[in-house]
């Protein structure tokens, strides 16, 4: 078996898969898990670090680590190679998440672009988590960018 | 007590004080264990360099999260927004790392500010740069 491959077709791919979703999931607001958090990011807000505050609420990229397991659809092609490599973090806060929720994440493939620089092309695959609160309010969405060699 | 930061006391190229947050061995087990995040390439230098990495190297959610402490110092009560970070190099566990941020935009109508974010690596590098949307209370 040869290790040569045909090249992507990134816009078919793009095409097809954007705005998909396939993963669903649920994840409780613990306050404890707010808590250490918070403080093991430094933070001295006392809205971030003390349960007893009147606007308590989760730190911005608390969402970020809410991770169901599938980080790509089942029949995704394969696109470069290995698992790829963290690119970054996204965080939008749209509504403050309260100790005692339960968010409800859909994720989705949120873009599939290219880069080519020094170190060759790069394939970014975007990756999209909204988080709803039981009242299905979006309160947060965390885009990951996943990067891997072309 | 944390001392209080307007909209009105804010001016574009403001920056923010450089900040030295900690990320000891003991420090970056406790985001760990609070994220739930348990690779040992952030919690074992060893096991790091069997990865093929310098050494353990510092979760991209916590310096994400580290950068949000330090918004929120400087402008106590501020609500951020969006926070954005390219993790463009590993940061590593044990080192002394800087962060540093500057106000780019600003608009009045919203009273919200753009700030650029970015953590400098013990040796220079720029570890990770990001950008942030900030929004004040009126």
């Amino acid at each position: 078996m040869g290790n040569s491959e045909a090249p992507v077709d990134l816009v078919a791919v793009r095409e097809r898969w954007m705005g998909v979703e396939f993963d669903w999931a649920s994840f409780d607001m613990h306050v404890e898990d707010m808590v250490a958090w918070a403080n093991a990011c430094g933070e001295q807000d006392p809205r971030f670090t003390d349960p007893s505050h009147a606007d308590f609420q989760a730190h911005p990229g608390f969402t970020t680590h809410c991770m169901s397991g599938r980080v790509l659809p089942d029949d995704f092609p394969q696109i470069g190679g290995g698992f790829g490599i963290d690119g970054g973090k996204n965080v939008q806060v749209h509504a403050p998440i309260r100790a005692g929720d339960t968010l409800h994440a859909t994720t989705t493939i949120a873009d599939v672009f290219d880069k080519t620089g020094r170190s060759g092309t790069m394939i970014f695959i975007v990756q999209r988590m909204e988080f709803r609160n039981d009242d299905d309010e979006l309160v947060s969405t965390v885009d990951w960018k996943m990067i891997k060699k072309a | 007590m944390l001392h209080s930061l307007s909209f009105e006391d804010i001016e574009l190229g403001d920056e923010l004080s450089e900040a030295h947050p900690d990320v000891s061995m003991a420090a970056v087990t406790k985001f760990c264990n609070a994220a739930k995040h348990s690779f040992e390439r952030f919690t074992d230098h060893e096991a790091a360099r069997a990865e093929g990495f310098p050494g353990a190297i510092v979760p991209g959610i916590m310096s994400q999260g580290l950068l949000a402490a330090m918004v929120h110092r400087w402008a106590p009560g501020c609500n951020i927004k969006i926070i954005d970070t390219v993790f463009r190099g590993s940061l590593l566990v044990d080192s002394e790392i800087v962060m540093t941020g500057a106000v780019t935009d600003t608009d009045e109508e919203h009273r919200r500010i753009e700030l650029d974010l970015t953590i400098i690596a013990e040796d220079g590098r720029t570890g990770v740069i990001g950008t942030a949307t900030v929004e004040f209370p009126e």
